[in-house]
């Protein structure tokens, strides 16, 4: 019961999230920043407006990016296999990335062009953090695996590389080549309006909760440890994300390959031999 | 119940249609910590298929009236135009210059004029916060079923359904 109810609401919470996190950057700058419901605000708003359809492909790609995310989130909150979902999420990505490649805008050609890219570099390590938990926990099963201990400590070097993978996911620097508002606009979002934006805008906020969810996987069965890394993890995203600039999008790539399949491969290789 | 929530998301797109940059750092400064513009739900997208706010700087060049025209028709409805500075609203400094149309409402109507060579920060935030207001009213009325002719009426010896009679030879004052 309880399940189907966070299913249900997955989007909200993650809105939530999404709102507190805009408090916490404001802050951070010292100033106010929007009110806590802010996106939601947003949200009535989009429904509003007019939208413009450029061609129904792309729109209707959007909307499965959507409910493809939300299927992965409620298959994590299952329990299910960490693969499957892993594959779901790979799918939603790549929905994103046709409905950026179906339009004729540049922007968004960029955009999906990056997209891709960047898949290229964190879906390894998301695979390598599957495998790692599968031999710790002879599962691949995210019920088992959340029954077990925690396995921070002995994927400790996997979780390092998992951190380089957030900021990715959640468009925030010095990782969001992807998205680059300045830059190109948004990247593949660029010719959504209106209500269709709506599902975009709110599936980047069950990107919030897939993140995390995955996250809590580290600490297993220990709901005190889970917590404290999302907070740790929380402020430490947001901290960065004010301090640094955007980076180029092939040293993303660089630097991502690289420290993750290093720490990646590193505890892996530790675990078959501990 | 959701009618209060819409004038709580303005989205800005903001051109710089030939300024001199003085009005563009205004509003810079406006988004920017000291005045925090964010706290009122507003974003700079910079893409006009998610804005509602159109902040123009700038006596509109000849170069940029088309974009004007282009981005302005991007914008879903309902949307609102602020003219921001003296130059956007008038001309300014800039009037009667070769390469210069003075002000952004010969091409596409303007909601708020904001004036001010160089309009400080304070002014922007008012501007854009009357422009809500606007804004939420256009919203009330694109829900509003109108007809667009109604009954026939004779005024001044012509009979006509339109609202404003169309007269035809009447001489244009501005030609
Ligand atoms: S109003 Fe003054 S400061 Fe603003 S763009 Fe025009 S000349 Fe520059």
């Amino acid at each position: 019961m309880i399940e189907m109810l966070l299913i249900l609401f997955a989007p909200l919470i993650g809105g939530l999230l999404y709102g507190f996190e805009r408090i916490v950057r404001a802050r951070m700058q010292n100033r106010q920043g929007p009110p806590l419901l802010q996106p939601f605000y947003d949200m009535y708003k989009l429904i509003d407006k007019q939208a413009f359809i450029v061609n129904p492909y792309h729109s209707i790609l959007g909307i499965m990016h959507f409910v493809t995310l939300w299927i992965v989130v409620a298959f994590i909150i299952l329990g299910q296999n960490l693969l499957y979902v892993i594959f779901l999420h790979l799918l939603s990505t790549i929905f994103i990335i046709l409905a950026g490649f179906s339009v004729k805008s540049i922007y968004s050609h960029i955009g999906a062009n990056r997209e891709l890219l960047a898949m290229l570099a964190y879906e390894p390590i998301l695979i390598m953090m599957a495998v790692g938990f599968f031999m710790l926990n002879g599962s691949f099963d995210i019920s088992i695996i959340r029954e077990k201990e925690a396995s921070l400590f002995p994927l400790f070097l996997l979780f390092l590389a998992y951190l380089t993978v957030i900021p990715i996911k959640l468009k925030k620097s010095p990782f969001d080549a992807t998205e680059a508002h300045q830059e190109i606009v948004g990247g593949v979002e660029i010719e959504f309006s209106g209500v269709f934006f709506e599902f975009l805008y709110m599936a980047k906020w069950l990107e919030y909760i897939f993140v995390y969810l995955l996250l809590f996987l580290f600490a297993g069965n220990n709901i005190l440890l889970a917590t404290a890394l999302f907070l740790i993890v929380f402020l430490l995203l947001n901290l960065i994300d004010n301090a640094t600039a955007r980076i180029k999008m092939n040293h993303l790539i660089k630097i991502v390959l690289g420290v993750g399949i290093t720490l990646g491969m590193c505890n892996l290789l530790g675990l078959s031999y501990v | 119940m959701y009618e209060k929530y819409r004038k709580k998301s303005p989205w800005i797109l903001h051109y710089n249609a030939g300024s001199c940059n003085g009005c563009d750092i205004e509003i810079l400064a406006a988004l920017a910590p000291k005045y925090d513009l964010e706290r009122f739900g507003v974003i700079n997208t910079g893409n006009p298929k998610q804005s509602d706010i159109f902040l123009i700087t700038g006596p509109v060049t000849l170069r940029s009236r088309e974009r004007i025209v282009e981005l302005y028709t991007q914008i879903p409805e309902p949307k609102v135009v602020v003219a921001v500075g003296s130059c956007s609203c008038t001309g300014g400094v800039f009037r009667d210059m070769y390469n210069v149309e003075d002000g952004v409402d010969r091409y596409i109507p303007v909601d708020v004029y904001i004036p001010g060579c160089a309009v400080s920060p304070e002014l922007i935030i008012d501007g854009v916060v009357k422009g809500l207001d606007i804004l939420e009213q256009k919203t009330k009325e694109m829900e509003k079923p109108f007809k667009l002719f109604q009954e026939a009426t004779t005024k001044d010896g012509i009979t006509s359904r339109r609202e404003t009679p169309l007269r035809v030879g009447e001489d244009n004052e501005k030609n």
